[in-house]
């Protein structure tokens, strides 16, 4: 499924990242950390298909247990004791409890990011702190062009390094350094020289110029407006609860919440909205691609 | 109206006595399409980027340059970078951002124009040349062809008065050099920009040239229309007559005192050739014309052989059966290929890009393997042998970018450094150091850095490099990229006498008129696989297409023609 939210503009893309990475990390509430989670889960999955599946069952479910069983094993502290270990240390309902709290907003994070890095590609990225400081959204463009040319090059001079018997590959261990420093010796050199007619590009196309505008191919339209709006009523709705308390969990010396009352639902209903916008959108966008298609 | 008015000018480089321009006067009127030519080191960029006060290099000009009737010193530097549009000649190193529509941005942006402008610009180059299906691309991701597109698009966005090129297409392949001429001459006549290039593909250059001015050690030769410059240039029988097109050499050769206008294009050559032929009562089988029907081409007995010439030789390499792909889902990239090729031979490579050609010269050097058939190097997998064994004293590999072997500060310790791993003594290193030397005619460069040689120089001497480790078969992917007429009969001349000591030569190009000059035998690859090859006479004759200029404009009377020495033999002979 093609991912729908990504097409907005990148200040809704990264304001909505920041905003949930930053909602995730606080709220350790049981019910807003599974909402973050599942979402996570279920957004990842819609955008990268089955690679997230496999990255979310291989690595982040044993990531999860591991995390979770390592906190009961150092802290020791809350007043529900289950068992003593051997070494005559307690084992705690609470300790247990942070410790899967813990690592479910540890990995819901880990999780968010993978998002984040799909959604919030380079361009985008550079657009952001461009706004921020037009200099370094410059230089940001200029490296992610010369890394990939650098890569290229140094394949190249290996490649003609090793047809004298002189790559990196060839030669017992003291030849190999050899080898390998002369290939990025010659890369620098190279670099350099390389870069002179870079900057007279650069020159020629009047770079240094006072009053240098900044050209980006986003715009931000009514549809971004009201995604926008949108997200804004939801988190403020969040965070009016958690000024009053109600996305807060302590562990220790024992858990206590507080009360779930209707507004906590309304709460939840809002966080709920706010992590699945990207879902949500997407769906929306595919119902909406499907009536028209079936109607034509 | 004058674009530019250049008067009296002179340019000396700091620290040497010579001047590198001496005298020049030229007036560009606007709307005009110059270019200049000249071997390397006549002073062309010199004169070029002088026309740019950013780009001018560091010396002592004297002498007057007028833009637009105002002396260049005094245009701001706002109005001379949106005025005067440069493009260099790598296109790589022109580009500076990742991606495609902000390289487009990029001049506007400095310029400091608002979202509106740019948006309408960008869109409009955008379409004027074709970019808009690879508008969101990254740029890495571009052929050489588009990226040097791109940077001509780029700097028209700033809508400039005039622009001037540097060798822009010496480091493109002959179909993306085409295209990017064909973008310049719409440029020079939809928009009516001034347009200045310096150039070594006369072939292609001439014919959409309103003027040719040609430079010799800093001054100006002739400053004339192309048929009449180069008229001037065989008159004076000047060296550089030899890089003129084939037309032009041969007319000069056969009929150059008659009064009529030098032919410039193979179209031109071919009607100069009728009249010259009918107006002699040649042969009546000569005089057939352009009717296929009628001549005796069909008849023609020496096309009929698919295979090459055998010789009694040992096989130096075989391709028997191979196949290879990048990726286990890839494309395959050679298909079925199988060759041989014997010891002692030139065998060039010719073909398109992406055909597969210097895959599989990365297969002879053993960098990759075929995932079916074989390769064999004297009877071995190159792929199994060590590397002491496959490249010293076998397998000498020259890259297609001569920098990339060059470690030292000076060719003398760079070629010095190849042999620091042998147990020869001191003497006898030095020995053939001098020998390798002396065979390159690398003398006078010893002591130069190895990046402040010439292209021509820094194959040169990457050549010696390879030398050094005293190949039996050598490698070459495309040496004559970016070489004037001048190095490249150089080159070869090195590769004749290899040739003759009995190294075997396996060369990969686009240049078809260097293949058929100077190969032995020539090898079509298309698709992944050799569709024709045979001794460069019959493989070229057999082709109507893919084969020199001059044999394009013969090949309707005689087909056997290749080089412009064969036409101007029989020119001469059909008398």
């Amino acid at each position: 499924m093609k991912d729908h939210f990504s097409t907005f503009h990148p200040i809704v893309n990264f304001g909505y990242f920041a905003a949930i990475l930053i909602f995730s990390m606080v709220f350790m509430h049981p019910v807003f950390q599974c909402i973050a989670l599942v979402s996570a889960v279920v957004y990842s999955i819609m955008l990268k298909g089955r690679g997230a599946v496999r990255f979310n069952l291989l690595y982040m479910v044993p990531l999860l247990l591991l995390t979770a069983a390592m906190n009961p094993a150092f802290n020791h502290e809350g007043v529900t004791i289950l068992f003593y270990l051997s070494n005559g240390n307690p084992i705690t309902l609470e300790s247990i409890l942070f410790g899967a709290a813990a690592a479910c907003m540890f990995v819901t994070i880990i999780i968010w990011f993978s998002c984040y890095n799909a959604v919030m590609t380079s361009d985008k990225f550079i657009y952001i702190f461009g706004k921020i400081w037009p200099a370094l959204s410059l230089i940001f463009s200029m490296a992610l062009r010369f890394v990939p040319r650098y890569l290229t090059q140094i394949r190249i001079i290996s490649g003609a390094q090793k047809c004298i018997g002189r790559d990196v590959t060839q030669g017992n261990i003291w030849r190999r350094a050899r080898n390998g420093i002369a290939i990025v010796s010659i890369m620098t050199t190279w670099a350099l020289e390389n870069a002179i007619e870079t900057a007279d590009s650069m020159k020629s196309r009047g770079y240094g110029l006072p009053n240098r505008s900044s050209f980006s191919i986003f715009r931000f339209d009514s549809r971004d407006m009201i995604v926008s709006a949108a997200m804004l009523g939801c988190m403020s709705v969040v965070l009016i609860g958690a000024a009053m308390g109600e996305n807060t969990i302590r562990f220790f010396p024992s858990v206590k919440m507080i009360e779930l009352t209707p507004f906590s639902v309304v709460v939840y209903g809002s966080y709920l909205m706010l992590c699945m916008m990207p879902v949500i959108i997407t769906m929306v966008e595919e119902i909406k691609w499907k009536r028209i298609e079936s109607r034509s | 109206m004058e674009t530019y008015r250049i008067e009296e000018l002179n340019f000396t480089f700091p620290l040497q006595e010579s001047k590198t321009l001496s005298h020049i006067n030229l007036t560009i009127q606007s709307g005009e399409f110059v270019a200049i030519c000249g071997k390397s080191g006549s002073g062309k960029s010199t004169l070029l980027r002088q026309l740019k006060s950013i780009l001018a290099p560091h010396g002592e000009p004297s002498g007057r340059i007028l833009f637009c009737g105002q002396p260049l010193e005094e245009v701001d530097p706002r109005t001379q970078a949106a005025q005067i549009g440069f493009v260099l000649q790598n296109p790589d190193n022109q580009i500076v951002t990742d991606k495609v529509w902000h390289e487009l941005a990029f001049g506007l942006e400095n310029l400091g124009f608002d979202q509106r402008t740019i948006r309408l610009r960008v869109a409009e180059m955008a379409s004027f040349f074709g970019i808009q299906s690879w508008f969101h691309r990254d740029v890495s991701e571009l052929s050489g062809g588009q990226k040097q597109l791109l940077n001509l698009a780029s700097i028209m966005a700033m809508h400039p008065a005039v622009l001037i090129l540097d060798e822009p297409t010496s480091q493109l392949d002959p179909i993306a050099a085409a295209e990017f001429l064909a973008a310049l001459t719409k440029i020079n006549r939809e928009l009516g920009t001034t347009i200045i290039m310096t150039e070594h593909r006369l072939e292609e250059v001439l014919p959409i040239t309103d003027r040719l001015i040609l430079m010799d050690e800093g001054a100006v030769l002739a400053d004339a229309p192309p048929a009449q410059a180069g008229e001037a240039l065989f008159r004076m029988q000047h060296p550089m007559s030899a890089s003129m097109p084939s037309p032009m050499q041969i007319y000069a050769e056969v009929d150059g005192a008659s009064a009529s206008a030098y032919p410039v294009t193979v179209k031109e050559g071919r009607q100069w050739l009728n009249d010259f032929l009918s107006s002699r009562t040649a042969a009546p089988d000569t005089m057939a014309g352009d009717c296929p029907q009628l001549s005796s081409r069909t008849a023609a007995p020496d096309t009929a052989a698919g295979e090459p010439p055998q010789s009694s030789k040992q096989v130096a390499i075989t391709f028997k059966d191979v196949w290879f792909k990048y990726d286990k889902h890839g494309p395959d990239v050679l298909k079925d290929l199988s060759l041989e090729i014997r010891e002692g031979q030139f065998y060039c490579v010719v073909g398109g890009n992406g055909t597969g050609k210097t895959t599989a010269l990365s297969l002879i050097s053993g960098i990759r393997q075929p995932y079916r058939g074989k390769v064999l190097i004297g009877g071995k997998n190159p792929a199994k042998m060590k590397a002491n064994e496959l490249f010293i004293n076998h397998l000498g590999v020259l890259p297609q970018n001569p920098q990339t072997l060059f470690v030292k500060k000076t060719v003398e310790q760079d070629l010095h450094d190849m042999l620091a791993d042998t147990a020869l003594s001191k003497e006898e290193k030095s020995a053939k150091v001098a020998a390798i030397v002396q065979f390159a005619e690398l003398e006078h460069l010893l002591s130069m850095h190895p990046y402040d040689l010439s292209g021509g120089e820094q194959q040169r001497a990457a050549l010696a490099k390879v030398l050094l480790l005293e190949p039996r078969i050598l490698l070459l992917d495309e040496p004559t990229k970016g070489l004037d007429g001048f190095f490249k009969e150089k080159l070869a001349a090195f590769l004749k006498k290899l040739n003759d000591s009995g190294v075997t030569i396996v060369m990969i190009s686009h240049d078809i008129e260097f293949c058929a000059r100077h190969g032995e035998v020539c090898a079509l690859f298309f698709d992944g696989g050799i569709i024709a090859s045979d001794s460069a006479g019959r493989f070229f004759s057999g082709n109507s297409f893919y084969t020199t200029a001059a044999n394009r404009m013969v090949r309707h009377v005689w087909s056997g023609g290749i080089t412009i020495e064969d036409v101007i033999e029989r020119c001469q002979t059909s008398s």
